[in-house]
């Protein structure tokens, strides 16, 4: 068996995917209220309003509990002086090896939420796929972002 | 020094003037023939509208492509190719020759008997099949001292990186005073294989006419009897003439199809010299595309089944920059697979052509068409319901379905060779892909749960094509040999033992 990434992403990372859950699940109360309010005017079946409320239910459970924790424990990361490594996926588990003399760029992003957590995104481009690590410390992701692109400068293309 | 300005050929205007018409035919149409209809109003230019704006626009058009030759010009200057245009905005664009990846060459009828070629200039920045630059129309001598100029340019550059070796200066102006190396004919089309490529090309032609056959066949079985006699002659008398009219458009789509194919592809010819490939191909409009080796990034082999009966397949290559085709050029569009090692090899010499033999474990098998039964079991369900009982032929899918996964199932393998790796896989059509190391961007692993307990997974090589990435994929492989591939793969895990091209590597790092 391959031996995972070492590293972790930051634990606010689950907080804010956890937030970004709550939000979704917000948007999905908004039109369940709506299909009650049409069920309540147009008298339709009533169990319309049960299965509104448990597809809510649901949602913020899977979107809010479940889905971020899988998502976090699997996420890992590591970088190495040739080559960078990462796993992550829910139901498809992702390995993906992107080799140091492959690496095109390298960016940091940092929206209004991750902001906030003081969290920062890194995305790194070859010349054909983008890859990213979504949850950081920003100081951490800023410090990784050096490193990668002064181990892609250095790193000699073979063959 | 000022340098000469060049113009372009005045058939520049007629090529244009013709494209631009091409392209407004179907505003122009709608224009004229709308418009024409309601001329008794009284008012002369409610009456005859469409004809004045009509007429605005052909004259724009026309008089477009004579301004666009009149302010058309282009010279050399610096090291860089410029060329200026356009009549209100002015617009100027440099290349610097060592930017400049390839020069394509297409003659079409009107270029013909002046002896004149269209040029495209293509830079790695060239994308979505637009060349950088376009000169509609010069010469052939024209064409010749662009194509010095940018070869001479990259040369003083490269001589200036290493301008310390005057015996390199010497020795590059003896090169420049040479003609370039004749480059040498690899690969054409027989006059047979053109005919077989131009007819079997149109594929989904002939499966459509099988189709409407076997449709034809199968209106007898149609309850027509349950309907009354007269009625039932009617529609079947309708029905057969409908078949028929449609019959023959697929019979004259796919003579037209078999005709272009004909032509586009007469006389094609791939030669090979040190750093490109030019490919030259058609009857009426010659075409001659250059691809530089080194943005070559995978090379497939394709066979469908029909042809894989009779033996042929074809060759595409995956190039970083994007040409006239597209990033995926069609290098040998119809070859015997026995003769295609010989020519393949004399423009690769490094790549191994041996056959994939690594085959896939045969736990992963249900994999390939097990999913398939979520969009299967639906579909049966409904139209078996609807459509009962005929629509039970509908299960006939299952066996179908399956019988295709476990074919794509044996037909997968790989081979790891040295700093190559070939990987075989099916579609419908085998495709096997050449493909070597540094030309992987990234490599993935991908692994549901219900794989990790069969401990097989499904590997990604990611290849750059053009703008995009082209992904060589093998399902189901075993796990240990996927983390194999990858450890192969990953350059701080170079392991031995793998050949000695992988030894020889090492040393060199």
């Amino acid at each position: 068996m391959r031996s995972e990434p070492v590293n972790r992403l930051s634990e606010k990372g689950l907080t804010v995917w956890r937030l970004y859950g709550w939000m979704q699940t917000g948007a999905v109360l908004l039109l369940a209220i709506a299909a009650g309010v049409l069920t309540f005017f147009f008298e339709w079946p009533w169990y319309i309003y049960i299965i509104a409320g448990a597809v809510v239910l649901l949602y913020g459970w899977l979107f809010i509990y479940l889905f971020p924790k899988i998502r976090w424990s699997r996420w890992r990361y590591e970088v190495r002086e040739s080559e960078i490594e990462l796993q992550h996926g829910i139901f498809i588990v992702t390995r993906t090896l992107v080799p140091m003399v492959r690496v095109q760029h390298v960016d940091t992003a940092q929206g209004p939420i991750l902001k906030k957590y003081g969290l920062s995104a890194i995305s790194i481009s070859s010349a054909a796929t983008v890859h990213s690590i979504p949850a950081l410390e920003a100081e951490e992701a800023d410090e990784l972002r050096n490193r990668i692109s002064a181990l892609a400068k250095v790193a000699e293309d073979d063959v | 020094m000022s340098e000469p300005r060049y113009k372009l050929h005045w058939v520049t205007v007629l090529v244009e003037t013709l494209k631009a018409l091409k392209e407004a035919i179907l505003p122009l149409a709608v224009v004229l023939f709308t418009g024409s209809r309601n001329n008794t109003s009284g008012n002369w230019f409610l009456d005859n509208w469409s004809l004045v704006f009509g007429g605005v626009l052909v004259i724009y058009l026309l008089s477009s492509g004579l301004i666009k030759w009149r302010r058309f010009s282009y010279w050399f200057e610096d090291g860089e190719l410029r060329i200026e245009s356009g009549l209100f905005v002015r617009k100027k664009r440099y290349i610097p020759f060592e930017r400049i990846q390839s020069l394509n060459y297409t003659e079409g009828i009107f270029h013909r008997p002046f002896g004149l070629v269209k040029v495209q200039i293509e830079t790695a920045a060239s994308s979505g099949g637009e060349a950088e630059a376009e000169l509609t129309a010069v010469t052939r001598e024209d064409a010749d001292i662009i194509k010095k100029r940018i070869a001479e340019g990259k040369k003083r550059k490269s001589q200036e990186a290493e301008s310390e070796f005057e015996e390199g200066m010497e020795h590059a102006e003896e090169e420049l005073s040479s003609e370039e190396p004749e480059a040498k004919r690899v690969f054409s089309l027989s006059p047979k294989e053109l005919i077989l490529l131009a007819t079997t090309s149109g594929g989904i032609g002939v499966i459509f006419s099988g189709v409407a056959i076997f449709l034809t066949q199968f209106g007898e079985l149609l309850p027509l009897d349950k309907v009354s006699d007269e009625l039932a002659g009617l529609i079947k008398f309708g029905v057969f003439v409908v078949v028929l009219l449609i019959l023959l458009g697929l019979f004259i789509a796919w003579l037209l199809s078999v005709a272009m194919t004909f032509f586009s592809y007469y006389g094609f010819t791939v030669r090979v010299s040190d750093e490109e490939m030019i490919i030259t191909r058609g009857l009426l409009e010659k075409k001659r595309t250059t691809v530089p080796l080194s943005r070559i990034q995978s090379v497939s082999f394709i066979e469908n089944p029909l042809r894989q009966l009779f033996g042929y397949g074809r060759l595409l290559v995956h190039s970083a920059g994007a040409s006239g085709e597209g990033s995926t050029i069609q290098l040998f569009p119809l070859v015997k697979k026995k003769s295609l090692y010989a020519p393949l090899h004399e423009i690769f010499p490094g790549l191994d052509l041996r056959e994939p033999e690594e085959k896939l474990p045969k736990r992963g098998r249900k994999f390939y068409y097990r999913i398939d039964f979520l969009w299967m079991i639906p579909i049966i369900a409904v139209v078996g319901w609807y459509f009962y009982p005929y629509g039970l032929f509908s299960l006939l899918l299952v066996p179908a379905v399956m019988g295709l996964g476990m074919w794509q199932h044996r037909s997968a393998a790989y081979r790891i060779v040295g700093n190559q790796v070939t990987i075989r896989s099916r579609g419908i059509s085998l495709q096997t892909s050449y493909t070597m190391r540094k030309r992987i961007q990234s490599a993935n692993i991908r692994q549901t749960i219900f794989q990790s307990r069969k401990e097989v997974a499904s590997i990604h090589l990611n290849v750059k094509s053009g703008m995009g990435t082209h992904d060589v994929t093998l399902r189901q492989m075993d796990l240990k040999e996927a983390e194999r591939l990858l450890a192969w793969y990953e350059p701080s895990h170079e392991v031995s033992g793998n050949g000695h091209e992988e030894g020889f590597v090492d040393l060199e790092k």
